[in-house]
Parts: structure tokens; C-alpha cells; sequence
């Protein structure tokens, strides 16, 4: 990642290049002699000390007061090279990982079989917004991946005229869906922030690799460590990708140009990342894990399943509910 | 083949902007987009100097490597251009670029970004050469009539050559020897990776 | 102000030019673009024709330029005085493009932001469209006629009421010489000397201070002889961004001979940037500071005595005054260091030739005039006139401000400086046809006609000060104004008080300019009429660049809309006020619009003081068509050249004598070393033969005012000379070389007296042809004035601007006593006193000058409504200082409020920090207008005539103060205030 600690130099040595513009005055009221001619600024001097250089325009747009700006080059390596390989290795080392564990450990089965009595896992308001987030992501994991990838990988096959014309439309839908994601990720934040403070009993549910690796059926509450991890990186990672995108989607509100190549960088990066991680969540919510998918589908999930994997949580909404069990009964019947 | 370069003798240029408008009534460039523009460093200051700046159709060009739908491409003279057609406004080529050339008409909402607009060395676009097509989407095309970009052709004082890169540096090589003073090919080095030796 | 153009779509605005192409507006939509894109079609399908590995150009034939068929016409830009040709493709009628001017010698196919923008000016779709009308508070559409019957009607009214002085006609510097000629010719019959144009406030001081110097009030070299000077000085001047296109032939002077390239100006400009040395000095310091250079000239014994024996006059005087000037009273008064002084000094008195270049920085003064001749005087002093790379190189603001002058568009003469005494009117009756009687009948009596007008500045003055005040019938109560902006004459909160007391005001310009948003402003409801005019390049003429040479222009295209030519205009006035048959007698008129080239005729028959009368329009034509053949830095073609053999560019007056002597015009004023038909000249001897001077002792004694054994090349008179009469040539023995013809034309022009008929009043030409052959300048050899006496300061004196910050100087250096000139007050002495007890500077600290954006021009109505102008710049500025921004807690970009020292004035517009202006001088460029007072005037504006950017006018701050000798206003020093709004 030289290039993100360039960037970053970038960004400070430009502020440092304002400042000193504005303390190196001379005065010449009261000089005796002022040729401007032999005083005259040289641009491989100003490149060896500034970043960039930067004067001044009379047209509003202040981004055009910068003339030359040879970090632009610095951002085009990490665009070309270094995020290339940055995304291949996250995104294919983790289906290579994914692929090798499914060939190795398979599904990971209920232990004990179905009981054939569901419980509620999540509500209807809670699967709506876990689907709508989960269907922008894709459409902009796909659609952000054709920025980066679709050049070399795509455009070969279709051509220019039909890759150009997808790579529009996959722009707008970028653009637009930003605004359902974006909600999606903030109301997750609030919906399930109650259940993933971590706390001791991820570290045993760790320590004995939680149920996926190996046989052992660690206790959790609603969430386990890896939910709470998948959570925490859907917070965190959703929202640098949301603040770095609207960055990029309304160019140069906030930052000049170093602060757009900054943006990209974070939001490139931490996309590939959040995609990586989202595949393995992907993978365990379908063929990882026998039963999981029912809770973000229907929203019941076996008791049995509840057992096995949140056995705490379990605890907690009998101990809840105990006292009407026939309220939970039509629930409980089984759906066939 | 020419290799077609720009060079901004910093010595002469006053920011008359005659380039600016040049450009403007060549092409009838819109408000807003400016293929070209005077920058003024040290400004009132002894050591003031303006360069005028477009696209400098850079060797091995930055905007280039980074578009996504690879819509830039280079002619045999030097001249980087681009398609309209290809262009998704993504504004990636701004980022990449040393010098603030491309330019984005504003459309629509959230500063959603029109196909991107560049100086094209008056040498037009994809279509044919001197079609009506060519000219709505890129403006003239002054190179397939022989006739060098009109920014530099109508320089007051002619601070802005525009021409073979050899040939142009030639005669600012010797302006540098002639007057004994030069600030330099202004950025010659960040967009060919050579400077001219004064 | 910015107004939101957001509407504007690439597409739609392409559209004027591809809609003339193809007959539509062009452009992608989005549609188009799909039906074109390969999903829409079938993308696989397409798969095997795509190209890999980039796009590629498109195999159709080639189209051929879109401008093939274009027919190409060449005018001049209508912006500075340097003369730039302008080369138009024109197709179907419309203008589509604009080409570089390789041939011209001046530009070399060069322009600057304005002139490469001009096609715009006649495209603009805010133009006038139609002849408006504003009565009960209202704009309607009139037509043509109807508009020029009120018009006319209401002038005539006025004329039987308050008598023909009464109504102001304001020309333009922007007319060709044909039209600024015909409005003066308009002035004459209709009875007033009240006719003036932009040299005014321009450079009116130059044409009477360098005149009284040595003869001619212009340019003496021209930019491209500029290419041989060692030293240049530009003092009061900032062509990088007034005349851009002159800095290339500056720059490469400089570059090739390595020479010293002076400023001296408060401002660090975009000119002193390129300089050698940069002298920064108070505002309205001129004076001294040339004096403390001449005082080490003198110690130093850097002067040319020779120069200064032969060939000029009141030296003793002059260094009596120049001894005053130590360095030390220099740094006191200006602020210039010592040190710099001498150097400055010694590279311009050593290191020749050396030139001294300047532009409004030092005429627009109250002591304009003095500045412009202690300039003068400083060349005289180190015998740089008359020789390749020296001279006063005054660049001019307009682009035929030069001519227009000389075509006598002013209040103090007749066309081409003949003056307005009776044998000045009897000259025009005899070129003009007409009764010297049938004149003196237009005006209000003999006097009248023979006194000088009122300066454009005073109109207001003029109309709203007591009548007795007024020396005329009445005061003024209609003004004619064609193509002059308000903004740019100072004062403007009083200007308001005389828009409202006008009867009538009519307005002929492309634009409604400020005339219009002032009016309205100022609570006018009706009697304000709006004209049409064409611009110039949809008219065709003769202009006069800086350097003095004419340039002819072609119609690019029709006038568009209802718009008119300046020469119509003027001829439907003539016929309205029912002389159109005396005034157009020996020029051709169609369909109502005068032939130029019979106006350039007519001209040509009366111009002999001047040499105006060799430039027929055939030889300007060919000289048009010929610009390549003439040299870079001598600006003459070979010899050989059929159509232009030998000529210099443009005929740079004087060229003397009929077309057909083929005199080849003068490139350089005052050259002894060329015979005088190669171009070479002497000082003129205007002011006397001799003059008697008073000695210490009391006696008295006579010194000729002629030149003393320096004559020019060739001359059979091998020593001064006074000018030719029928009767120096008798007396010569010459008169015998006259024909029959010739002879018969003098005695015609006196038939009492033919002996006294002189060069300048023969009609035949005749004696300038005798004169010439001989070798000799028609009007004589005389010297050069350092003692100009008839001025106020016949020696340059030092006074302190009516409002300046160093009060204690003002007793040492007082502005001159009230005086009334040009028929009104002006009570300077009153308002600096009042200023001083009042202690108005430490209310306003701040110096506050002004000055020239490249992007704009005079009061800069049209410019601003060139979109690809306005964008670059868009909002009006105050330049100030670091140290008096922080003190201020202003900030760079932020809103200030400018207040003045006089009226309450105050503007609101933004803050310019920045070192450029020294501590305590804040600096406003003058081309804004549209705001008023913090209030913004776009609907004061008929609708969709507004300028694309509005702003306040520098004028609304600028206050009292007149130059004594030509009624010049003071906008570069006043006082003011600024503080963050």
C-alpha cells in the first residue's frame, strides 16, 4: 500500500505547500531592487519542494487552480496495479478458501436432526431491511467490480459499444442504489447493535472455533462471534464505503483533488475487503450451515438448529416467553 | 510522424487568456467547461508566473490507463483522445490526470457527471474527420486541415507553442539561450518524462 | 453578479453554428445514443467487427472542414489600439469562425482573450434587437422611423427652447473614421462644439501635452519599433493586459537585445511581472519621480547636449525645476528608493535607445497633462525622438481612439486639429462645399462656434449646475450618445442627479449599457430611446491603430436584426434635421447609408495638417490585402512591390500629399535620418518662430524656436525652417515648380491674400508637393518644448491629487486655483482645500485607483455579455493589500463595502488580497457596472439585454478632479475606505 501512504503525504504536503505560500512574502516596499524577471518561480524548483503547484485562477472552479499535480501518477499505479491485486487476492483467496473448506468439512449438518418445531429468529421488518441491503450490495459489489475488473475481464468479450453501454447503466444503478444500502446499513446498525456488543462469551465461542471448524456446538446468544464479526464489518465497512462514496458521487464538495484520489483508494479497498468478507457470509448463511438460511428466509428457525447454535439465546426467549407458550404454538407448527 | 506536444513558455505568457477564448470560439466550448486555462503562481508577487494548461497528451497517458471502459486512444500524431460514445462520466480520468484536463458538463442531479470533454489538440474525436458528428461532439478538427490547435495559434506573445515536440522544444531552447533565463518546459516532465535542458 | 446559466446545454449552445451547418441542432441525446450502443442491437452480434485494443478512427471518407465554401474577410479587432486583424470565415451569411492572422505585421496572427472572442460580439443574443422606447416606467418596440421622428422632433424642441448647444452629442471611439467623422461633421451642422468621444478620459492629455512638445499628439514609433529599444520604461502602464499583443513584440525587444525592461506603476502588474527592474511609486507621484531621474541625468552629465542644442527649446527653465527634485524630496513625496532612482536613471540615459512607453497611469490626472509632457521632456532630455527604438510609445485604449481624434470628434477642434477659429471653419466650408455663413447660421453666435465645447466628464455638470454656471445659452438637456459607456466617466452618484434632469436621452450602442441601468436607477420614465447599432465588423472602414496606421475593414457580415450602421444612423439625423443634402453633398448615399470609402475621400481632400490625405481607400485596400509583404520591425515593404512598393504598414499618417506622390507614410515621427519621402520628419514649429525671454539682468532677448543646423535627410533647407506658405515658396523661388492647376486652387482658397495660403490649407496639395520634392516637411523644422508656454505649467510642476493621503504636502504642492474651462468650474483648488480642513483623509486612508482586466474592456457592457468572457471574469474586485486586509479583518474572496469620499458613496463587491498593491493602496478595475450602491440593476435592463455579469462601478467611488488643459477626469487617485461586509 505504498501508494495509500503516498496519498496521504500527498494530502499533508499540499496543506504545508498552502501554508507556506501564504508565510513566504517578501515585502518589497521596501527593497531596493525588484527584478521580476530573475525572481522568477521555476517549476522544477517548486516540484522539489511541494507535491503539487497550485495557484491562482479567476474562474470559479478552484480545482483548475492546480496546474500540475504528479500524484494524479501515484493514484493511476494503485488504480491499475496495486488495487488489481489487492481485490483479486481478497475476492479469489476467499472463494479458494471457501471452495477448499466445503470440500473438506461440507455442510455443516444439525447435529441432532429437525425437531420440527420452529422458533421466530427475525422479524419481517428485520428480514426486509437484511434483503434489501443484501440485494444493493450485490448489484453494487457487481457493478463496482466492473470499474475495477470490467476492463480487462469483460469489456474482451463484449466489446467497447456494449461494455461502455452495461458500464452506464451499471453506474447509475451505483449511483442510485447507494441511497437504499446506505439506509439499509444504518438501520442494521440500530436494529442489531443491541445483540453484538462483544462480550466473554465470544471468546470461548472462538476459542473452540465455533462450531465450524470441528464438531463442537459452543454456546452463543443471538448473535455469535462471527455474526457479530460479520456485523461489525457491514457497520464499519458500509459505512467508510457510504462516506467515501457520496464523496466521490458529489465530486469536490468537500476536498480538492488529493481528498478524491484519497476517497477512491478507501473506498476501492474497503469495497474488495467488504466483498470478500460478505462471500464467506453468503457462503454460511446457504450451503455452510444446514438451517441457516431459513432465518433470513421464512424468519423460523428450527429448535433444534437454536439449540446447536444459539443455545443462550435460546434460554433467554423461553425464559421470555415461558409463560405464554401458546402464543408461540401457530409458530411452532411445522410449515409442512 | 509528429509527435504533437504543447510547451508554455512561462517567460512570455501574461494570462492574456487568449488560449481560453480561442478554445472557447473554436469549438463553442460551453460555460463551465474549460479545456483551457492560465494559472497564475506567486501571484502579485516579484517571481509571478502564469502557465497557460490543457490537456498535454501525455506519453503513456494517466487517463488512459485508469478509464474503465478504456474509451481513450492515441493517433499516430501524439494526440490523446477519447469517445463520447464510450465516456460513462465516472470522472476517474480527472484523478489520474497531472493536469486538471478533463471536464465534466454537470447533469442532472448529485453532481452527476455529463460525458467527459477534454482538449483535443483540435484533431476532433473517433468519428470522421470533419463530419458534423465529429464536430458536435468534440468541436473542429483543425489538425486534419493541416492547421495546429488555434490556443497556440493566436497566443499574444507566443508564450504557447504548440507542434512537434522536438521542433518546440528547439525554438524554446533557444529563446532560453537568447534571453539567458527560462523557468521552465511547465510540466513537460510530469506528462513526457523529459525536460528541455536550459 | 453571476446569473445562473445551468439552462444552457452543450447541445443547445453549439447550436447557432451546427444549425447553419445542417440545417438542425445537433447534438447526442441519449436516444440517439442508444439506438446506436450494440445491446440495443445485438451485442454479440456485433462482436467480430469491434476493434480490441482501443478505439479507432472512423474509416468514412473524410468529411472535409466544415468551413469549406467559407468566404474569408479581414477587419480589425474593435478592442485596444494595437491593431489587431481580424480574420472571419464566412458561410451562408453567418460568421462560423475565426482564423489566425498570420500576415499582419502587428498581431502575426496573435490576439488576446477579447479579440479571440469577437465573433461572439456580433452572435450575442443579448444584443439590441430593435429601436426601444422607455416612457411611463415602460420598454416597448418602436420602429425605425418612428423612433428617429420623436427623436429628431424632441432634439429640435430643445434647439428652439435652450439653443443648440444644448443638446450633448457623445461619439465613440469605437466608430470608424468615417463615422466619427460624420458625427463631428453632424456636431458642426447642427450648431455645437459639444461633440466628444472616449480620448477624453483617455489619453486627451497625451494629445495636448505630447502636441505641445513637438508638434503631434500621438504614438511617435510604433509596437514593432518598440523590438529595437535597449531600455524601455512602461510608466503608467499595463499592456500585458490592456494591449496584450503589444507584449510580444516587447518581450521579444526584450529578449533579443537583453534590454532593460522598466515598470514603474503602483502596482506589481501583469506587465512588471516580465520587467527587469520594477519601481513601484504613490499614485500621482509621476512627476517627481521623472524629475529625480533627470536630476542624476543632469548631475551626471547623461544628457544629449547636442540633441538638446539643435532641436530643443527652454532646457535652462527646465533644470531650474529639475534642481528642486534631490533624491531625498523624491523618496519624501513618492516613496522611491534612492539607490533605484540612479539606476534607473542611468540604464535610461546610457543604455540607449531607449523608449518610454505609457498609457492612463499617467494621463488620467488632474495633472495628466503635465505628466504626459515631463515624459516628453525626459526623452528630449537624452535625445531619444525621432530615431529607431526611442520615442513616446503612448498606447492607445480603443481601437480607433486615434482616429476618431484625429478626425476631430472633440470639443477643442475641427476634424484633423485645424482648430475652431474662423479660418478653421472657412477650411471645412471650401472641403465640405458648403457656406462658411450656412455654419455660422447653426450655431448660437460667432463666439460659440469659435469657443470650445464641454468635456464629456462635465456633462453632468453641465446639466445640473446653476445655468448662470453654464457658459452657453442654457445647460445641457439632451444627450445623443453612440457607442460611449457611463460607467466610465467618475463621479457617478452626481451623474445620476443629471440623468434624471435630462429631457432627452438617446442611447445608439449594440448594448443598453450603463446609460440605461443608471437611468432607470436614477428614477428617469420616459425620453430614453434605445438604437440598435451595428458592431464594426458588420460595418466596413478605415481605423486608425495606435502606431498611426489605418487599416481598412471589411464587412465580415450584414448588420443582424434591425441594427444600424453608425453611418446610417447618422445620415437619418442629417435628413430628419432636414441638411442631409448640404452635409452628404460629395458623398454617395444607398438606401440611407453613406459609402465609406467617398467619406474616406472627403477626408482625404481637407486632412493636410495631419497627412490624412494620402490614405485613399484604394491604397488602404491593397495595403489590407498586401500585409505580408511588410517588414516585422521597419514595418515597410520592398520597394519593388507593385501595389505596396516601399510603403510603410497602414500609411501611418502623416502621409503627406495627394494619393498619387505616393508618399509612404511615417513610422516614425521626427526622424532626421530618413529623407522625408521615406518617412522622415522634424519637430514641428507650431508655436511661434521665436520667443522673447526675459534675462536675470532684466534685458530681454529673442530665441528662434526654429531647429538649429538639424534638418531632416535630404532637405535642400540644411537648417530650420517655419512652414510653407505660396510665400516662403516665392521667396525660395519654389513657387514656379507649382502647376497651373495647384496655383489655381491656392488662389481659390484666398483669393485676397494667396501669398498666406499654407500647406495645410491648400487644396490642391500643391505646396506639400514642392515642399516634399525638395526634401523638405511641409511644416517646417522647429524645436521641441520643454517650456510649453500657453499651459497652465508651462514647465511641469509637481501638485498633489485633490484627495490624498499626505496632506502635508499639499501646501508645498498645490492642486492649480479655480478656474472656469471648457465653459464650466472647476473648483479643484476648493474641493482639496475643503478635503484637507475636513480631514477627509483620515476618515478614507486608503488610496483607491483603478484600471484595465484583460478580459474587459472600457465600460465593458459588451464584454460582459461574451459568455466566454464574463466566465473568466465574474465578479467585481477590490485589490488591497495583506497589511490593510488584516487590519481590516478582511478576507481573500470575502464581501467588502467600498465607501468614498464624496456623495456617501459606497459599492459592495468582493476582496482581491493581495501583494500586487503596495500597504495603503487599494486598486478597482473600471469595467464593471449594473450595481448601484449594493443593489443590483439587472431589471433596469430592457429584458434579455442584460450583461451576463453585472458588478459596481469603480466610478461610484472616484470623485471630483479635472486637468486644467483638457477637462480630463481623476479616476487613478482618490481616497476611500473599505471594510468587510
Amino acid at each position: 500500500m505504498a501508494s495509500f501512504e503516498r496519498l496521504i503525504s500527498l494530502t499533508v504536503g499540499a496543506l504545508a505547500f498552502l501554508l507556506i505560500l501564504t508565510a513566504s512574502t517578501p515585502s518589497i516596499a521596501q527593497q531596493d531592487q525588484v527584478n521580476p524577471t530573475a525572481s522568477s518561480v521555476r517549476e522544477q524548483q517548486l516540484l522539489r519542494e511541494f507535491d503539487r503547484i497550485q495557484g491562482r485562477v479567476s474562474i470559479p472552479d478552484q480545482r483548475s487552480s492546480v496546474l500540475v499535480q504528479p500524484a494524479g501518477r501515484e493514484w493511476r499505479e494503485f488504480r491499475t496495479v496495486a488495487l488489481r491485486w489487492v481485490g483479486g487476492i481478497a475476492i479469489l483467496g476467499m472463494l479458494a478458501v471457501l471452495l477448499i473448506f466445503y470440500l473438506t468439512r461440507g455442510m455443516v449438518r444439525l447435529e441432532s436432526g429437525r425437531s420440527g418445531r420452529t422458533i421466530v429468529r427475525f422479524t419481517t421488518f428485520e428480514r426486509f431491511v437484511h434483503w434489501m441491503t443484501a440485494t444493493c450490495f450485490i448489484v453494487l459489489a457487481i457493478s463496482g467490480l466492473n470499474i475495477t475488473f470490467g476492463r480487462p475481464l469483460l469489456l474482451p468479450l463484449i466489446g467497447f459499444e456494449a461494455f461502455s453501454e452495461w458500464s452506464q447503466w451499471a453506474k447509475y444503478a451505483h449511483n442510485y442504489l447507494s441511497f437504499p444500502f446506505t439506509i439499509g446499513v444504518v438501520l442494521i446498525f440500530l436494529m442489531w447493535l443491541a445483540g453484538n456488543i462483544p462480550n466473554k462469551v465470544d471468546v470461548d465461542w472462538l476459542k473452540r472455533g465455533g462450531g465450524i471448524i470441528g464438531h463442537d456446538q459452543p454456546p452463543a446468544y443471538r448473535f455469535n462471534a462471527g455474526q457479530k464479526a460479520i456485523y461489525w464489518i457491514v457497520v464499519i465497512g458500509g459505512g467508510l464505503v457510504a462516506a467515501s462514496g457520496y464523496q466521490l458521487m458529489f465530486p469536490f464538495y468537500l476536498s480538492g483533488i488529493e481528498g478524491m484520489q484519497l476517497a477512491q483508494v478507501v473506498h476501492s479497498v474497503v469495497a474488495v475487503l467488504f466483498i470478500a468478507a460478505m462471500l464467506a457470509h453468503i457462503y454460511i448463511g446457504t450451503i455452510g450451515m444446514e438451517g441457516a438460511f431459513e432465518a433470513m428466509g421464512s424468519g423460523t428457525v428450527d429448535m433444534n438448529w437454536a439449540k446447536e447454535h444459539h443455545s443462550l439465546w435460546l434460554e433467554e426467549e423461553n425464559a421470555r416467553t415461558g409463560a405464554n407458550d401458546a402464543r408461540r404454538q401457530p409458530a411452532a407448527t411445522p410449515a409442512e | 510522424m509528429a509527435r504533437m506536444k504543447f510547451l508554455c513558455d512561462a517567460d512570455r505568457c501574461i494570462e492574456c487568456n487568449a488560449c481560453v477564448t480561442a478554445c472557447k470560439n473554436e469549438h463553442e466550448v460551453p460555460w463551465g467547461i474549460n479545456r483551457r486555462r492560465v494559472v497564475t503562481i506567486n501571484d502579485g508577487k516579484p517571481g509571478e508566473r502564469s502557465v497557460t494548461m490543457a490537456c498535454m497528451h501525455c506519453t503513456d497517458a494517466p487517463c488512459a490507463a485508469v478509464c474503465p471502459v478504456n474509451c481513450f486512444y492515441t493517433t499516430a500524431d501524439g494526440v490523446v483522445l477519447h469517445s463520447k460514445d464510450l465516456c460513462i462520466g465516472c470522472g476517474y480520468c480527472f484523478y489520474a490526470c497531472p493536469f486538471g484536463a478533463p471536464q465534466y458538463p454537470k447533469i442532472g442531479n448529485f453532481g452527476s457527471r455529463g460525458k467527459m470533454d477534454k482538449c483535443t489538440y483540435c484533431a476532433g474525436g473517433p468519428e470522421a474527420d470533419g463530419s458534423k458528428e465529429e464536430y458536435e461532439k468534440y468541436g473542429a478538427n483543425r489538425l486534419a486541415e493541416g492547421k495546429l490547435p488555434l490556443c497556440a495559434e493566436m497566443c499574444s506573445t507566443k508564450s504557447l507553442l504548440a507542434g512537434d515536440g522536438e521542433v518546440i522544444a528547439q525554438i524554446y531552447k533557444e529563446r532560453v539561450m537568447k534571453r539567458g533565463y527560462g523557468s521552465g518546459a511547465w510540466g513537460w516532465k510530469t506528462a513526457y518524462r523529459e525536460t528541455i535542458e536550459s | 453578479m453571476l446569473i445562473k446559466r445551468t439552462e444552457r446545454s452543450e447541445a443547445a449552445s453549439r447550436g447557432s453554428v451546427a444549425a447553419t451547418l445542417s440545417g438542425q441542432v445537433g447534438g447526442l441525446d441519449r436516444r440517439a445514443f442508444l439506438r446506436r450502443s450494440g445491446l440495443a442491437g445485438g451485442a454479440l452480434a456485433a462482436l467480430g467487427t469491434l476493434p480490441i485494443g482501443g478505439v479507432r478512427k472512423a474509416d468514412a471518407a473524410v468529411a472535409g472542414p466544415l468551413s469549406a465554401g467559407a468566404t474569408v474577410r479581414k477587419n480589425v479587432c474593435t478592442h485596444c489600439a494595437v491593431g489587431c486583424t481580424v480574420t472571419a470565415e464566412v458561410l451562408n451569411g453567418v460568421w462560423i469562425g475565426q482564423e489566425p492572422s498570420w500576415d499582419s505585421p502587428i498581431n502575426r496572427g496573435s490576439h488576446c482573450a477579447k479579440g479571440a472572442s469577437v465573433r461572439e460580439l456580433v452572435h450575442s443574443e443579448r444584443r439590441l434587437r430593435y429601436p426601444m422606447k422607455f416612457s411611463g416606467g415602460q420598454w416597448s418596440r418602436v420602429s425605425w422611423d418612428t423612433a428617429i421622428d420623436e427623436i429628431g422632433d424632441k432634439l429640435m424642441q430643445v434647439r428652439e427652447k435652450s439653443g443648440p448647444d444644448s443638446v450633448y452629442w457623445l461619439g465613440s471611439a469605437k466608430m470608424t473614421n468615417e463615422g466619427a467623422y460624420l458625427f463631428r461633421k453632424l456636431g458642426a451642422f447642427w450648431g455645437t462644439n459639444n461633440t466628444d468621444h472616449q480620448a477624453r478620459i483617455c489619453h486627451s492629455t497625451t494629445v495636448t501635452g505630447v502636441a505641445n512638445t513637438w508638434g503631434y499628439g500621438a504614438m511617435t514609433n510604433s509596437f514593432n519599433d518598440i523590438r529595437n529599444s535597449k531600455t524601455l520604461i512602461i510608466w503608467g502602464g499595463n499592456p500585458a493586459e490592456a494591449h496584450p499583443v503589444s507584449l510580444q513584440h516587447l518581450l521579444e525587444g526584450k529578449e533579443l537585445n537583453r534590454a532593460n525592461f522598466i515598470v514603474v506603476d503602483p502596482r506589481l502588474t501583469r506587465t512588471a511581472a516580465h520587467a527587469t527592474e520594477y519601481v513601484r511609486l504613490r499614485p500621482g507621484t509621476d512627476i517627481p519621480v521623472l524629475y529625480g531621474m533627470m536630476w542624476h541625468v543632469l548631475k551626471n552629465g547623461w544628457e544629449d547636449r547636442e540633441f538638446i542644442r539643435q532641436r530643443v527649446y527652454g532646457f535652462d527653465d527646465l533644470r531650474k525645476e529639475v534642481e528642486k527634485w534631490t533624491p531625498d524630496e523624491v523618496e519624501r513625496v513618492s516613496g522611491v528608493p534612492p539607490a533605484q532612482l540612479e539606476r534607473v536613471a542611468k540604464m535610461f540615459a546610457t543604455e540607449k535607445p531607449s523608449t518610454l512607453i505609457w498609457c492612463m497611469g499617467q494621463t488620467q490626472h488632474t495633472v495628466g497633462t503635465a505628466n504626459v509632457r515631463t515624459s516628453c521632456i525626459a526623452l528630449l532630455l537624452t535625445g531619444n525622438v525621432g530615431k529607431p527604438g526611442t520615442g513616446a510609445n503612448i498606447f492607445r485604449g480603443h481601437d480607433n481612439v486615434q482616429g476618431a481624434t484625429d478626425v476631430g470628434l472633440d470639443i477643442v477642434t475641427l476634424p484633423f486639429y485645424y482648430g475652431l477659429a474662423e479660418g478653421a471653419w472657412k477650411h471645412w466650408a471650401r472641403v465640405w462645399e458648403v457656406d462658411y455663413d450656412y455654419l455660422a447660421s447653426r450655431f448660437s453666435d460667432k463666439k460659440q462656434m469659435e469657443t470650445p465645447g464641454i468635456p464629456l466628464t462635465r456633462w453632468f455638470d453641465a446639466t445640473i449646475l446653476p445655468r448662470t454656471d453654464v457658459a452657453q445659452q442654457d445647460n445641457i438637456k439632451a444627450v445623443f450618445v453612440q457607442g460611449h459607456a457611463s460607467n466610465s466617466i467618475t463621479r457617478i452618484p452626481e451623474s445620476l442627479k443629471g440623468l434624471k434632469a435630462l429631457e432627452l436621452l438617446v442611447v445608439a450602442d449594440p448594448h443598453p449599457t450603463t446609460w440605461t441601468s443608471l437611468s432607470v436607477e436614477a428614477g428617469r420614465k420616459d425620453g430614453l430611446y434605445l438604437l440598435p447599432i451595428a458592431t464594426q465588423f458588420e460595418c466596413k472602414g478605415s481605423r486608425v491603430a495606435s502606431n498611426r496606421s489605418l487599416q481598412w475593414g471589411e464587412q465580415i457580415v450584414k448588420p443582424v436584426f434591425e441594427c444600424k450602421d453608425d453611418l446610417e444612423l447618422i445620415y437619418l439625423m442629417a435628413k430628419k434635421f432636414g441638411f442631409a443634402d448640404k452635409m452628404f453633398k460629395n458623398i454617395k448615399v444607398e438606401n440611407n447609408l453613406p459609402e465609406a470609402e467617398d467619406v474616406l475621400r472627403e477626408m482625404n481632400r481637407g486632412s493636410w495638417s495631419t497627412g490624412y490625405c494620402g490614405q485613399s481607400p484604394e491604397r488602404l485596400k491593397a495595403h489590407m490585402k498586401n500585409q505580408a509583404k511588410f517588414d516585422l520591425v521597419t514595418m515597410r515593404a520592398p520597394k519593388d512591390d507593385p501595389e505596396v512598393g516601399g510603403d510603410y504598414y497602414g500609411l501611418p499618417w502623416p502621409c503627406w500629399g495627394t494619393p498619387e506622390i505616393k508618399h509612404p507614410g511615417s513610422a516614425l515621427l521626427y526622424n532626421t535620418n530618413l529623407h522625408v519621402m521615406d518617412g522622415g520628419g522634424t519637430f514641428r514649429p507650431r508655436f511661434g518662430l521665436e520667443r522673447e525671454e526675459k534675462l536675470p539682468d532684466g534685458t530681454t532677448r529673442k530665441v528662434s524656436l526654429l531647429a538649429e543646423g538639424s534638418y531632416s535627410k535630404g532637405s535642400a533647407i540644411q537648417d530650420g525652417y517655419p512652414e510653407f506658405t505660396l510665400a516662403v515658396l516665392k521667396k525660395l523661388g519654389w513657387d514656379k515648380e507649382l502647376t497651373e492647376a495647384e496655383m489655381a486652387t491656392i488662389t481659390r482658397v484666398n483669393p485676397a491674400n494667396p501669398d498666406t495660403v499654407s500647406w495645410s490649407l491648400d487644396l490642391s496639395g500643391g505646396i506639400q508637393r514642392v515642399a516634399l520634392m525638395h526634401g523638405c516637411v511641409p511644416y517646417g523644422n522647429g524645436k521641441a518644448r520643454m517650456n510649453a508656454f500657453g499651459l497652465p505649467d508651462p514647465i511641469p510642476v509637481h501638485r498633489e491629487p485633490i484627495y490624498t493621503p499626505r496632506v502635508e504636502l499639499v501646501a508645498k504642492y498645490p492642486t492649480l486655483p479655480d478656474a472656469k474651462q471648457f465653459r464650466v468650474p472647476n473648483i479643484g483648488f476648493s474641493v482639496q482645500k475643503a478635503a484637507v480642513d475636513k480631514g477627509i483623509a483620515k476618515q478614507f486612508p486608503l488610496i483607491l485607483s483603478s484600471g484595465r482586466l484583460v478580459e474587459y474592456e472600457g465600460g465593458g457592457e459588451e464584454t460582459r455579455t461574451n459568455p466566454w468572457l464574463a466566465e473568466l471574469q465574474q465578479d467585481m474586485f477590490i485589490e488591497i493589500n495583506p497589511s490593510d486586509a488584516a487590519d481590516r479583518g478582511i478576507k481573500d474572496g470575502g464581501w467588502v463595502w467600498v465607501s468614498g469620499a464624496e456623495n456617501n458613496s459606497r459599492a459592495r463587491m468582493k476582496a482581491l488580497v493581495t501583494e500586487r498593491v503596495g500597504k495603503g493602496v487599494a486598486w478597482m478595475p473600471f469595467h464593471f457596472g449594473g450595481w448601484f450602491g449594493g443593489n443590483d440593476l439587472r431589471k433596469n435592463y430592457p429584458a434579455g439585454t442584460d450583461p451576463i455579469v453585472l458588478g459596481e462601478s469603480a466610478n461610484t467611488i472616484t470623485t471630483y478632479g479635472y486637468d486644467p488643459a483638457t477637462g480630463m477626469q481623476e479616476p487613478k487617485v482618490t481616497l476611500c475606505q473599505i471594510v468587510a461586509a
